[in-house]
């Protein structure tokens, strides 16, 4: 049985999609094409205008419809401040704890030593661009407690640090409301080599 | 062929993770057993795993798999204990030993003495401290376990044990040979120097220097053109 041109042209296209493959892709396709032609039509209108309108704002990097999102031109926020996190699904995360009032700057990945993925792979130079201008007193770096983000945040640490900045990292330890009985131990143990005097 | 396995409690490291589909990781562990394995850790990366934040370079765990093919089923893995998470340059020469590991080590080849100087050096990263004599041990181990270190103490031809005095060179895929009527090119090693990078005494400076001069030397030839992503952003992040 030959697929139609379009048909499979459209399956290849869904695969690039995460966690998709052949399979989902082919379910995905019948569905949109069968049962959800609105839908469809949404879907495609929506890529091509996300595709030639979203950019990287200038001042923090995450996506924009604007040379500078509303976020960086708030005037309320502190512009002292500046938190350095992985993604935009972490500056999401920030902004939920509605604890913190300055700006950000979201590095769209990590540094991956074993995935090839270094500093100049990340635009690093953006960041210290973008802190260096003045209007930044500190650097607060929010990249996860993983290895990557534990190198991304030793990395970014030194060279800003050998700017003049004033660089602090946020606190690893154990989550709100825990106890100690029901904690795993790599977080009892780590909270522990870092604790801090009273 | 690889025989179906089911292993439990394999004292082990994760040297590298990659996502798979949605939720799930494949890792590379090194195992004390059964040497590197493939993995997939199903679920690994749902909030509510069991895997998760377990599944961590650089920590001792205690892993259990099953199956038969290239890559097995993690069943189980718990953390050890004892190992505080590696931070600043001593994480990165952790990626440097995973990376030789991942590249050099063929799977399911069990190397006990290797995977103990593993423990010991991720042991001492941890702890701080000079890393370069640890780091030096640990490519010397690994180049004799895999058969590629060259003998460090004769000459490759003739098995003459080597003048502290007499300098020599090493020529590629024959090994230690005397340094008279050699190409200038190669690097001249005393034979002092080469007794103590064998018997890994790094307490002067000028075999620190030349080990490493060494290692790297013998370690390029058995990558064969092969380059290490973890050793260039190693370099790249030492240059601010």
């Amino acid at each position: 049985m030959s697929v139609p041109n379009s048909l499979d042209e459209l399956i290849a296209a869904l695969r690039c999609l995460p966690g998709v493959g052949p399979k989902s892709a082919q379910r995905m396709a019948y569905h949109l094409l069968q049962h959800e032609r609105d839908g469809a039509q949404r879907l495609s209108r929506a890529l091509l205008a996300a595709l030639q309108n979203l950019r990287h704002c200038t001042r923090c990097n995450a996506f924009a419809e604007s040379e500078i999102c509303a976020r960086c031109a708030a005037p309320r926020r502190d512009a002292s401040l500046l938190c350095v996190v992985e993604t935009p699904a972490d500056l999401n995360m920030m902004e939920q704890s509605q604890l913190y009032n300055g700006l950000y700057y979201c590095l769209m990945g990590r540094i991956e030593p074993l995935g090839g993925v270094g500093p100049r792979e990340l635009q690093i130079e953006r960041l210290i661009v973008r802190a260096s201008g003045g209007e930044v007193q500190e650097v607060i770096l929010a990249t996860n407690f993983t290895n990557e983000g534990e190198a991304t945040a030793h990395y970014l640490a030194e060279v800003l640090r050998a700017r003049g900045l004033k660089v602090s990292r946020i606190a690893r330890g154990l989550p709100v409301g825990a106890e100690l009985e029901y904690t795993d131990a790599g977080t009892i143990g780590q909270a522990l080599v870092e604790r801090r005097p009273l | 062929m690889t025989q179906k396995q089911r292993v439990a409690n394999a004292a082990a490291y994760v040297l590298h993770a990659l996502p798979y589909r949605e939720t799930s990781l494949i890792v590379e562990l090194f195992t004390r057993s059964h040497g590197r394995i493939g993995a997939v850790a199903k679920g690994a990366k749902r909030p509510r795993s069991a895997l998760r934040g377990v599944l961590m370079e650089f920590q001792p765990l205690a892993a259990s798999w099953s199956g038969g093919g290239e890559l097995k089923t993690l069943t189980h893995a718990e953390w050890k204990g004892g190992q505080p998470m590696l931070a600043g340059r001593a994480l990165l020469l952790g990626y440097y030993l995973n990376e030789l590991l991942l590249n050099l080590l063929p799977r399911e080849d069990a190397h006990v003495e290797l995977f103990d100087a593993y423990a010991r050096s991720i042991a001492e990263l941890g702890a701080g401290g000079a890393a370069a004599p640890g780091l030096r041990r640990f490519e010397r181990i690994l180049l004799a376990e895999l058969g590629y270190l060259p003998l460090l103490t004769e000459t490759a031809e003739g098995g003459v044990a080597l003048d502290p005095a007499g300098e020599y060179v090493f020529v590629p895929d024959r090994g230690a040979l005397p340094a008279a009527g050699q190409s200038a090119h190669l690097v001249r090693y005393r034979g002092a120097v080469l007794n103590a990078i064998a018997a890994d005494d790094y307490s002067d400076p000028a075999v620190l220097q030349q080990g490493r001069q060494l290692m790297r030397t013998l370690i390029d030839q058995v990558l064969d053109g092969r380059m290490l992503n973890s050793r260039r952003i190693f370099f790249e992040m030492q240059e601010p």
